[in-house]
């Protein structure tokens, strides 16, 4: 492959490429280029595709694609047939030889297909079902279609032509302007102006100056950026040359933290394959710049996703954050201009470039222009990675894209922005999602993570993790971080064990407030945001604590579980399920938990078919009566 | 470029993208493999994680002999080993499990598959099993949170898992 | 610029800090060193800036002097926020030490270590994690017997093996400590080994 030294040259491949495929000629698309898609056995399913299909003689006619994922997490293995979009959801090795056999008879396999919970439903094509039927895909377009490890794929798509107009057709200030004008705005949490940080960049003196692309994604709940880099990494690397161009850099960093091996994996092949192609390295295009990229591992630190941390982590010291006087645009890497944006916000950069900075502005809030990928989990119906633009509400995204909550129970909150967003409940559900609107709730975008809650979870135990987590990934530099988290993490697990002591609710306050502005770095300063949200919209939960209750049965230590024997059948299932034996009983005698040996694990609850077993909090418990008969009643 | 071999460690030399590796045969994709160039401080970290990954470990010598080549101070060479949860100053076992334990998958019961493993093996998260099989970890959010609970050992992804599939998983990787 | 209501002139790449020093003006500081670059861990500096009707609290020994800057190094949120953070840091820089440096300003600020030690428990290890005994040592002996390990509140100050042979008994290290902790015969006996910290193999069968 010989490097492309013009636009015409690459043009002319991009022709190339396209002459030699058939749009009408139908793919199949299992996702093996994700961990998620991995994970649920898709290589499995992807091996027995191929076999299959070559013992059909089918592979000439039909290809066999591997891409990334969909977004539709807990569908996979999905296997998608175009050009149709016939959707198949959790496929498994033995469905193969009739899913091929269907796909040669033009018939389409009814039990494969998504079947919607709430009505029962089947839908064939993708773009139908209620999951992508609100979504606005700009970013992750392609994920699903394309094999990221092949640059063909992405060439035949446009690929890398927003790269060719900014090198050719613009000059780098005016790149920097037309993404000024674009109102782009940091994805990663931080929701900075991206112009203006680059802007700063590039005027900042020094040489060299850097460019980075922030892979760390801590934050547990998210995984765009993970989706992203798997799916298409070439969408953020064109970004990222861009990017270079219009800051005057020549060396750029990829962080892909160490939790993503095969996010590495692919952005290297990505790396490789482009330096083949002349995209990246010496002389791109032809054009006389010269830019390339290096990737860093990181090693298992939550906290040095941190951009000043990040920095320090790529010269090799430990990723600890520094004072943030002098922003890293000025003083990064080795004290050198460094701009740092997350995944995403490099990924809209071609997209800018190509269809200018008002359409960009079309989409979005004049707040926040643009769309928003989030990782839409927890109890809602459809989970997965939704893209949608600002401005859709909180209720639309949970209730038409997620399709509402699970099991038809009740939605007590939503928490965004990971560790260092709130908690936001019912009464602004009708909030549009907008960095600014976020915040003033008392939460923050963050990077995406947006985690559904019902009435079964405690927003005490909430708080419990999150400063749980933080308090292992806090660097521990500085006082009030470091020993404010102990604090926190002390009062909140007694909390939840029933053993809050008079004025811990002050305590708390107290030590979150010089948290919040006495800590080194965003992770103390916002470390109280779990905190202070689930307190300023459940106080009520906080105050039962202390009196030894958990109001949503949550808390082992402050809920017992007791078998109501006017509901008991006697059917045994549940005592024949108890991990512990902690069940005594016979065929129609009610059953009794013996709450010495009881663990509380729930799967009794999770079992009886007659909702006869209660959870109870305080943990007070009826005193047991064995040997009585059951009443009978009809089955539900 | 290299590759090697996720399963076997098996490493080859490649123009490709590769799915299967060319000695055991596992359909699990190869990982580039860069070897940093030595004297590159910089690379400190990078460099303990390929130590890492290939020795399962980082005895005291390896430290030592990374500070000599790469000439940095001993002391900001533990500063990182000690730092980042990747690394590890005691012999781990010869398969790491890390089931995580991120906000999805923990509502989703990943604590019931913790104790399962960690009474299956007889150590607790963090340790690893006299006869050095298996090292037990927690990792805080694997970025798989639709389908949890998850789990990895070594570099492969289990994810949907039940407690009943447990067993017969560790079994396959003695 | 303005400190405290006096008018006070600093120089070029001055921080905030060392302008109120050469001025005169008394802040606080744990972790400072005027021979070290600043640290920034103690977070004691702390003071109020005011610039362009925004008002801020920041580190001042990290905070570059400004022109026009308002400084207030004394309020009583300040001297609330200082009472915190040494009653904080008590949960690890405990049990006391007369004459400490440490400990005088945690009577000076009027401090009651045992508030929160009674709530949580510390583990009472002598060392408030200042940094400057290894940050001493790295610029005296140019590689360090002393270093940080660990993270979060498993950081903790530990010995090298291979070091302290390296080790001169220069006292630098004991002059600095502001706890007290290490005495002038040097670290060896005050911190444990980097080795210690090394999780050991379950003595569990399976």
């Amino acid at each position: 492959m010989a490097r492309l030294r013009s636009l015409e040259e690459l043009e002319r491949l991009r022709e190339e490429i396209l002459k030699g495929r058939d749009p009408s000629r139908p793919f199949i698309a299992v996702n093996t280029r994700s961990a998620c898609g991995l994970a649920a056995g898709s290589e499995e399913v992807a091996e027995g595709l191929r076999e299959e299909m070559e013992k059909r003689g089918v592979e000439g006619k039909v290809e066999l694609r591997r891409t990334g994922c969909n977004g539709f997490c807990q569908m996979e293995p999905v296997v998608t047939v175009y050009p149709s979009e016939v959707f198949y959801v959790n496929v498994k090795p033995e469905d193969v030889p009739e899913l091929v056999e269907g796909m040669e008879k033009g018939k389409v396999v009814e039990r494969l297909l998504f079947q919607d919970p709430l009505t029962g439903q089947r839908i064939e094509r993708a773009p139908d079902l209620p999951f992508y039927r609100h979504q606005r895909k700009i970013l992750l377009h392609l994920n699903g279609r394309i094999d990221p490890t092949r640059i063909e794929d992405y060439l035949a798509e446009g690929g890398y032509r927003a790269l060719a107009r900014a090198l050719f057709q613009m000059s780098p200030e005016q790149v920097l302007e037309e993404v000024k004008k674009s109102g782009l705005r940091g994805r990663g949490g931080g929701g900075f102006p991206t112009g203006r940080k680059w802007e700063t960049t590039r005027n900042a003196p020094g040489e060299p100056k850097y460019v980075i692309v922030n892979c760390d994604e801590g934050d547990p709940g998210a995984f765009m950026d993970r989706s992203l880099m798997e799916g298409n990494p070439h969408s953020v690397l064109e970004g990222l040359i861009i990017g270079a161009y219009a800051i005057g850099s020549h060396q750029g960093y990829i962080y892909v933290r160490e939790e993503y091996p095969l996010a590495v994996q692919n952005v290297s092949i990505a790396l490789e394959q482009a330096r083949e192609h002349g995209l990246l390295g010496e002389d791109i295009l032809g054009s006389g710049f010269d830019f390339d990229v290096e990737i860093h591992r990181g090693a298992g630190a939550f906290v040095s996703g941190e951009s000043s941390a990040l920095m320090t982590a790529i010269e090799g010291r430990v990723g600890e954050p520094r004072p943030k006087y002098i922003h890293t645009a000025v003083k990064g890497i080795h004290d050198k201009p460094s701009c740092l944006n997350n995944v995403e916000t490099w990924a809209n950069v071609p997209l800018i470039i190509l269809n200018g900075a008002e359409w960009f502005r079309s989409l979005g809030t004049p707040g926040s222009p643009g769309t928003k990928i989030f990782s839409l989990v927890g109890k809602v119906n459809y989970t997965g990675l939704v893209e949608v633009p600002m401005g859709m509400t909180l209720r639309d995204i949970i209730f038409k894209v997620g399709g509402g909550i699970r099991e038809g129970k009740r939605f007590k909150a939503v928490q965004t922005g990971g560790p260092s967003g709130g908690v936001i409940p019912e009464q602004h559900l009708d909030t549009p999602v907008d960095f600014d609107e976020l915040t003033r709730l008392g939460s923050m975008m963050g990077s995406g993570g947006m985690i559904v809650m019902d009435e079964d979870t405690c927003m005490v135990d909430v708080a419990r993790f999150y400063i749980h987590f933080l308090l292992e990934e806090s660097c521990g530099k500085c006082i009030p971080c470091r020993e404010g988290l102990r604090v926190l993490d002390r009062i909140l697990t007694d909390l939840c064990a029933g053993k809050g002591r008079e004025g811990d609710l002050r305590l708390l306050e107290e030590i979150t407030e010089v948290m919040s502005k006495a800590s080194l770095c965003a992770l103390g300063t916002t470390a109280v945001n779990p905190v202070l949200s689930t307190m300023r919209y459940f106080r009520s939960e906080y105050e039962a604590h202390l009196r030894g209750e958990c109001p949503a049965r949550v808390c082992k230590a402050l809920t017992a579980y007791h078998i109501n024997p006017d509901r008991c059948q006697g059917c045994l299932l549940c005592l024949r399920n108890c991990p512990s034996g902690a069940i005594r009983g016979e065929r129609e005698v009610v059953h009794v938990i013996e709450q010495e040996r009881c663990t509380r694990c729930g799967i009794c609850y999770a079992t009886c078919p007659f909702g006869a077993v209660e959870k109870l909090s305080p943990p007070v418990v009826p005193e047991a009566r064995y040997g009585v008969r059951v009443k009978k009643e009809g089955r539900k | 470029m290299q590759y090697r071999c996720v399963s076997c460690g098996n490493v080859w030399e490649g123009r490709e993208w590769r799915s299967a590796c060319p000695r055991c045969g596992e359909a699990v994709t190869g990982v580039p493999h860069p070897t940093p160039k030595p004297e590159d401080p910089e690379k400190l970290i990078q460099f303990l994680l390929s130590l890492q990954r290939e020795k399962g470990w980082l005895p005291r010598e390896v430290l030592q002999e990374t500070s000599r080549r790469l000439g940095v101070p001993l002391a900001r060479v533990y500063q990182v080993a000690t730092f980042y949860k990747a690394f590890s100053l005691a012999p781990r076992g010869r398969n790491v499990i890390r089931v995580c334990m991120g906000t999805s998958c923990q509502v989703r019961g990943s604590q019931m598959i913790l104790e399962r493993i960690s009474n299956l093996l007889g150590i607790s998260p963090g340790e690893t099993t006299p006869d050095l099989q298996f090292t037990l970890e927690t990792v805080n959010c694997l970025g798989c949170c639709a389908i949890g609970p998850v789990m990895m050992v070594n570099e492969k992804y289990f994810g949907n898992l039940d407690v009943s599939q447990v067993a017969k998983i560790l079994e396959a990787h003695r | 610029m303005e400190i405290d209501g006096r008018v006070v002139r600093a120089r070029e790449g001055e921080t905030v800090l060392q302008a109120a020093r050469r001025a005169g003006v008394e802040i606080p500081t744990l972790c400072y060193d005027e021979e070290l670059e600043p640290y920034g861990a103690c977070r004691i500096c702390m003071v109020e800036v005011e610039r362009g009707g925004r008002t801020r609290t920041v580190a001042s020994c990290c905070y570059p002097a400004e022109e026009g800057l308002k400084v207030r190094t004394d309020t009583p949120e300040l001297r609330s926020l200082r009472k915190t953070l040494l009653e904080l840091a008590s949960l690890t820089g405990g049990p006391e030490k007369e004459g400490s440096r440490f400990w005088r300003m945690v009577r000076e600020y009027g401090a009651d270590p045992s508030r929160l030690l009674s709530r949580v428990g510390g583990r009472e290890g002598e060392c408030i994690l200042c940094g400057l005994c290894v940050r001493t040592c790295a610029s005296v002996t140019q590689d360090g017997v002393l270093a940080f390990a660990g993270r979060g509140v498993e950081r903790s100050v530990a010995l090298f093996p291979e070091k302290t042979e390296y080790c001169r008994v220069c006292g630098h290290c004991s002059k600095v400590c502001p706890t007290g902790k290490i005495p002038p015969e040097g670290p060896a006996g005050a911190f444990p080994s980097v080795y210690e910290r090394a999780k050991p193999l379950s003595k569990s069968s399976i």
